[in-house]
């Protein structure tokens, strides 16, 4: 079997994935395709550390599946069951999924076209992942500016991290594990802190969305 | 001790301090424990911070914790940096939280959260100059966030806790942007270089930065200008700046201007240094005037229609780091000495008008400009600081950032920019006939009814008293060992295809120099030959 052909297809699910994510009627819908999408992400560095022989890419599934699959989305279970946020969640704005499909398309294409000029050996075989990846970052950020939902806004920045995290393991598969490691531990800070301040925004202002923190203006 | 261990040591004072801060508990621990620590701790960052700086300009380079730790004469402009800021806020701070805390605006849990906040803040600047490591760098910049934005929203008031969501989504998103362009640069090394734990050290790779893919460096360096261009307060990424620097407290929007922008700067410049081998100049200069450009113009608009004392230095903030991006835009060894000198320049100015309006704060309660009038008869000595700060800002003579943006003006001149600089010139005018409207109706019309004549806390007055020593004395300072530093600080900064132009030079005159001593002086004879640089060695001479 061709595992170039794999890590082509599994990038493919992981924009479907993302796109699930941000579109997602309630951050806990959204958590539960995180999860799918983690899911995917460590199946896409097995099929990578096959391609290449990389035993580091294996390790780097671990380290996936512990942070990505396990601990980012307990956090974020753990912090709507106690605001229970959930339950009444806020105007989700009108994101259109048509338009957010529409736009994640944009995305790949242009990032293909970026991704097309890179004239490197390590380059020639993942040139759609690493499009795919960057797109990936990209509807991270797309996620971020088109969700009113504070902790949706998060699940953005997950997203960020995830397509530099994909990105590292399609053109550094050599990298030590530390390198590796700095970057995910990094990510679950990120994610603990911006939880918790979402957390204490909840407490004091009564809210989770974001058009009401615009008292701060000019 | 040696000077590797001596800057492990800088290193770990800060963050053994948070340590046992974070450790002792609130409920029992009384508050002149916590300030003890705190004041160990910015004591042993400015001592050990200004002596390996020192060494460094003299010619020393440290490695240290197997090369993962380096400071060079670039770091080490930045660790002096911190190293005086952390120190004067961290004074200021005594008196500033003590305040708040007697207004019962604090408890002591919020007092303990402050203090090791504020050393676990210290540490992470540090880390982000120190580190020898890529994804080390990014990883400290991204940890300079997490440490502050309970220090952004310290009150847990409404405004605070927003100012600190905006603060961390944006700089948290921004600095993902610096995280994509760390591992496009790291996966280009790793094939550039055959060891790949050496592919993550800044020493190891910007000696191969021409080998480096054009392409991947281009896409690299706009990822890097977005990411910590969002921290550094780059317009238009600059949007969480204004708020988090008005909620946080005033001590803390001192460090965060005058310090952490710049260390984002920092990083941008080892970017920027990196990558022209590989893209040329053209490319990365000209992203760098645009944005500069832009931060300098419609900051110095903003700025007149602020009336939080706060947010208007905020804005400024965002023109002077606009001064600085677009210094490293018009490039050059003058170019890079302007936007290096101006990093100094406009941190120490900054951080003593910031610790001054925590005090005007305190006496006026108020932030608002209209209701801060006739600080000189309610506060003497503060309205002749703030007045002094206030013309050192305006970029006055005999002030700090008078020398900086003469600098950029020889530089843009002496690059060909002559409209652009007309542009900025017009923009600073118009930023320098705010600052006067402030000064005059702040310090000379009366008072507001009922406000009392307040002297600020001593710690408070001494801060911002050294702050201005320095800002004052900036230009009689700089001659010696100040301009040596810079000097080699620019020669650091300065890419190595412009290094190699100017070898290529200086080849004929210099055949018996080698690498670096040849480079070195041949951007003397660069400085030499040009009016600025003519003034430089003069006063060097006069030395």
């Amino acid at each position: 079997m061709d595992y170039f052909m794999l890590v082509n297809l599994v990038s493919g699910f992981l924009i479907l994935s993302a796109l699930a994510v941000v579109l997602a009627p309630t951050p806990k819908a959204s958590t539960y395709f995180y999860i799918l999408q983690a899911l995917l992400i460590v199946g896409l560095f097995i099929a990578l550390g096959a391609a290449t022989d990389s035993e580091t890419l294996l390790k780097w599934s671990i380290t996936s599946f512990v942070t990505k699959v396990v601990l980012v989305p307990a956090m974020f279970l753990f912090a709507l069951k106690k605001l229970a946020a959930y339950k009444k969640p806020p105007a989700e704005g009108k994101t259109k999924p048509l338009l957010m499909i529409g736009l994640a398309a944009i995305e790949v294409l242009v990032c293909y076209v970026l991704v097309d000029g890179i004239n490197l050996p390590m380059v020639a075989e993942v040139k759609l992942p690493l499009a795919i990846s960057l797109a990936h970052f990209f509807i991270g950020l797309t996620c971020i500016i088109t969700q009113r939902n504070i902790f949706k806004q998060v699940f953005g920045y997950c997203l960020m991290e995830n397509g530099s995290h994909i990105t590292l393991a399609l053109l550094a598969s050599t990298a030590p594990e530390l390198v590796e490691i700095g970057v995910a531990t990094d990510a679950i800070f990120a994610v603990l802190i911006m939880l918790a301040v979402a957390s204490m925004i909840y407490k004091v202002n009564k809210t989770v969305d974001a058009h009401d923190l615009s008292e701060l203006r000019g | 001790m040696d000077f590797s261990t001596l800057l492990i040591v800088l290193l770990g004072a800060p963050l053994v301090a948070t340590l046992i801060m974070a450790i002792l508990p609130s409920k029992y621990t009384s508050r002149s424990i916590y300030v003890f620590i705190h004041i160990l701790a910015f004591l042993s960052v400015l001592v050990l911070g200004l002596y390996l700086a020192a060494n460094v300009f003299l010619g020393n380079e440290i490695f240290a914790l197997s090369n993962w730790l380096h400071i060079d004469a670039l770091s080490a402009i930045f660790v002096a940096l911190i190293a005086v800021i952390a120190s004067a806020t961290g004074l200021h701070a005594i008196g500033y939280i003590g305040g708040d805390a007697k207004a019962g605006k604090l408890d002591n849990a919020k007092v303990k959260l402050f203090y090791t906040l504020f050393s676990l803040f210290m540490f992470t600047m540090l880390l982000a100059v120190l580190s020898n490591n890529i994804v080390m760098t990014w990883i400290s910049v991204e940890a300079t966030t997490l440490s502050t934005v309970f220090l952004v929203g310290l009150y847990r008031d409404k405004l605070s806790l927003e100012a600190a969501w905006k603060y961390i989504i944006v700089c948290t998103v921004g600095v993902a942007f610096g995280l994509y362009s760390t591992v496009l640069v790291y996966s280009n090394a790793v094939n550039v270089l055959a060891d790949p734990h050496e592919a993550a050290f800044w020493t190891s790779i910007i000696p191969h930065a021409s080998q480096f893919d054009p392409q991947l460096m281009r896409i690299a360096f706009v990822f890097a200008v977005i990411g910590f261009g969002t921290k550094a307060g780059i317009f238009p990424m600059s949007t969480w700046l204004p708020d988090a620097h008005s909620e946080a407290p005033a001590s803390v929007s001192a460090l965060l201007s005058s310090v952490l922008l710049k260390c984002a700067v920092f990083v941008i410049i080892r970017y920027y240094s990196f990558v022209i081998p590989s893209t040329g100049d053209a490319f990365p200069q000209t992203i760098l005037l645009v944005l500069g450009g832009l931060s300098i113009v419609v900051s110095a608009f903003t700025i007149y229609t602020q009336h939080d004392l706060k947010r208007k230095l905020a804005y400024h903030s965002v023109e002077n780091i606009g001064i600085i991006v677009f210094c490293l835009g018009i490039g050059g060894s003058i170019g890079i000495m302007a936007a290096l000198l101006h990093c100094v320049a406009h941190g120490f100015t900054k951080a003593l008008l910031f610790c001054i309006s925590g005090d005007l704060q305190h006496i006026y309660k108020t932030r608002d400009t209209a209701k801060i009038t006739g600080i000189l008869r309610i506060a003497p000595l503060t309205a002749v600081m703030f007045a002094l700060g206030l013309f050192a800002l305006s970029g006055l003579p005999p002030f700090a950032m008078f020398i900086s943006e003469t600098t950029m003006f020889f530089a843009g001149v002496d690059a060909g920019l002559i409209w652009l600089i007309v542009i900025v010139a017009i923009a600073l005018t118009v930023v320098m006939a705010a600052i006067f409207q402030l000064a005059i109706k702040g310090i000379f019309n009366a008072p507001p009814e009922g406000t009392k004549k307040e002297r600020p806390p001593i710690t408070s007055l001494a801060a911002e008293l050294a702050l201005l020593a320095v800002v004052a004395g900036f230009i009689v300072a700089l001659p010696g060992m100040g301009y040596n530093g810079f000097q080699s600080a620019t020669y650091e900064a300065l890419p190595d295809q412009a290094l190699s132009e100017q070898s290529l030079a200086g080849q004929q005159s210099e055949q018996s120099l080698n690498g670096r001593q040849q480079t070195e002086q041949t951007l003397t004879n660069q400085q030499q030959d040009s009016a600025l640089g003519k003034i430089f060695v003069l006063d060097n001479s006069n030395e």
